[in-house]
């Protein structure tokens, strides 16, 4: 059991606990901060490391705790994990950023950092997970600090009750979730995913696969919002502190995503789920994208369509091939930026006017030029615009759907894109029209805030003109699942 | 070991947290969450048992059910401080007087 240099990087979130309480007592916030955003560096850093010792060359590594797999914990990272923990990381490092000017006039920052650097290494735990156990505990651990940052500013009612809705619904997946795993131990006997695919995969249906099989969707379809589990989303999100939700919505979410793909593949072959996901993504994407239409509300109006975007990802799920799959990947990546900008961009005109209802808001944008530049290359994204990177992952999706043979499906997904133009045109003419006699005051955010959204869009633009880079990732990952299978299973075996 | 019994057992645990759930106390939907959660970890006890091999039970499924333990505790600690927050704001513990956010 060697432990590799760069996964002490999990050890962050105790490490900025320390040192924000040393902080606090020696009255530095500043060296809290700038600690926050070390550590957020060393992720990226813990990433790059780890793709150079050996997994950019396709192989997989292994790392077990405390005994061998059909008995303890064990980390399994190959490159699908990779790319999910990689993007993972990245947007959090860009939103550690971003909250070092945003929360300047908040309190209690050591534990905003701290939840929030948990957040992410639950994220990366969940990703390089190689059984159910390592799985279900980091899965814990992100979803406990998303529900307390959620409800992070407790001084308001609509964050606590918020909080209190997420808490409910995402700790009763998880039990749920936890019930599934029973019934697999009970089974096959063990957790660990390569003893799983020998036992459980391509083994005859029984009611007890089913019944597994519908746990798995509830528990991980309750964290990545699908829709019949959708409710707690359209709260949570808004009332989050605006960097929270960015990274909710950017990648918490997907996370969700992340362990259903995952385990599914690992357990069952792709012809079982393959139409319960193209049912679930159309109800998921046509209800998000309708329900966005009439907020009023900018931040609750994202959200909506952080659902809609859910449904374009499993898309690519339900063709079960690695194109899809790749599209699927690509999306996550994007969408990462895409709605990480458009949150963090919405939160500088919250920071800096006050209010998030689009109707006070008329004519704010000709004050704001820089963040409302890059809200709009952010809707144009989200929309799927040619040129952004939004309709390369869109086009890789229904093209993929197009070609397993669910043409309507890749026709709803257009028509579902075209539906989403209406909500995102009317938050950019509101912002670019003429100011009414009592707008609301507002001049340019901090530097360091546009910084950040203008950077997070100009990466919108490039990955839209130049995708080579980020698609042959995808392409590796996504055959990292499906063609590697066998030896991820052999990996540990 | 009969697995009507053992598995009965959980089942009836688990329709009590469900029924619990759609009470509308705070408190009683988080103890309605962990008596879910405690059905779980008593599935989880009975398989273990079930591959007792040479007069001991599977170690995995009782780690797992103490870890299971750990974490439900960290939501009832989080679940708790959200319901005294959320009593400081609406003064009850009734889940249906949280109705400021919809749609």
């Amino acid at each position: 059991m060697v432990i590799p240099t760069a996964l002490y990087y999990m050890f962050a979130p105790m490490i900025m606990g320390v040192i924000g309480l040393l902080a606090d007592k020696m009255k530095t916030p500043k060296l809290r901060d700038g600690v926050a955003i070390l550590l957020s560096l060393w992720g990226v850093v813990s990433m790059w490391m780890l793709y150079n010792m050996g997994i950019n060359a396709g192989e997989i590594l292994v790392i077990n705790i405390g005994g061998n797999p059909p008995l303890g914990a064990c980390l399994e990272i190959d490159m699908m994990s990779l790319y999910f923990a990689a993007t993972a990381v990245i947007t959090s490092f860009l939103v550690t950023v971003y909250s070092f000017s945003y929360m300047d006039h908040d309190t209690r920052l050591t534990e905003y950092y701290a939840l929030l650097s948990a957040i992410t290494v639950g994220m990366t735990g969940v990703a390089f997970a190689g059984d159910l156990f390592t799985l279900f505990i980091f899965w814990e651990m992100m979803g406990i600090a998303s529900y307390s940052l959620v409800s992070f500013r407790k001084d308001r009612p609509g964050p606590i009750e918020a909080g209190f809705k997420y808490m409910i619904m995402g700790s009763v997946g998880s039990v749920i979730l936890l019930f599934g795993m029973a019934f697999i131990y009970g089974m096959a006997g063990s957790l660990n995913f390569a003893v799983l695919a020998n036992t459980i995969r391509g083994a005859a249906l029984t009611p007890w696969t089913i019944i597994i099989f519908s746990t798995l969707i509830v528990g991980f379809g309750v964290k990545s919002a699908i829709v019949p589990m959708h409710t707690w989303l359209p709260d949570a999100h808004p009332e989050a502190p605006s960097p929270i939700s960015a990274l909710l919505s950017g990648i918490v979410i997907e996370t969700g995503l992340y362990a259903m793909i995952r385990v599914l593949f690992i357990l069952y072959e792709p012809a079982l789920f393959q139409l319960p996901m193209a049912i679930l993504a159309f109800a998921t994407m046509t209800l998000g994208n309708l329900l966005a239409l009439r907020q009023d509300d900018l931040k609750r109006m994202l959200a909506y369509s952080s659902i809609a975007q859910m449904g374009y990802m499993l898309i690519g799920l339900s063709t079960g091939l690695a194109y899809g799959l790749m599209g699927t990947f690509l999306h996550v990546f994007n969408h990462a930026f895409m709605k990480g900008t458009a949150f963090l961009a919405v939160g500088s005109i919250d920071h800096m006017t006050g209010t998030r209802d689009i109707n006070e808001l008329r004519g704010v944008g000709r004050k704001m030029p820089f963040t409302t530049f890059s809200i709009l290359i952010s809707f144009l994204g989200l929309a799927g615009v040619p040129g952004t990177s939004g309709f390369i992952s869109k086009f890789v999706l229904f093209s993929s759907a197009i070609g397993v043979g669910y043409v309507l499906l890749a026709v709803f997904g257009i028509l579902n894109s075209t539906l989403s133009v209406a909500y995102y045109a009317r938050v950019i003419m509101a912002l670019m029209g003429d100011a009414p006699e009592n707008a609301v005051e507002a001049k340019e955010a901090p530097p360091l805030m546009i910084t950040v959204t203008l950077l997070m869009a100009l990466v919108i633009l490039v990955f839209g003109i130049f995708p080579e880079s980020v698609t042959s990732y995808a392409t590796l990952a996504s055959n990292a699942l499906i063609e590697g299978l066998s030896e991820y299973i052999g990996a540990i075996l | 070991m009969d697995p009507t019994i053992w598995l009965g057992t959980a089942f009836a645990l688990f329709s009590i947290g469900i029924y619990c759930i759609s009470k509308s106390n705070m408190i009683r939907i988080l103890l309605g969450i962990e008596m879910i959660l405690n059905a779980a970890n008593f599935t989880f006890i009975y398989f273990a048992a079930q591959r007792a091999a040479a007069g001991y039970v599977d170690p995995l499924g009782q780690s797992f059910v103490f870890m299971s333990i750990v974490t439900g505790g960290c939501v009832v600690a989080v679940g708790l401080a959200l319901i005294v927050n959320a009593y400081k704001h609406f003064e009850t513990t009734d889940a249906r007087e949280l109705r400021r956010l919809k749609w």
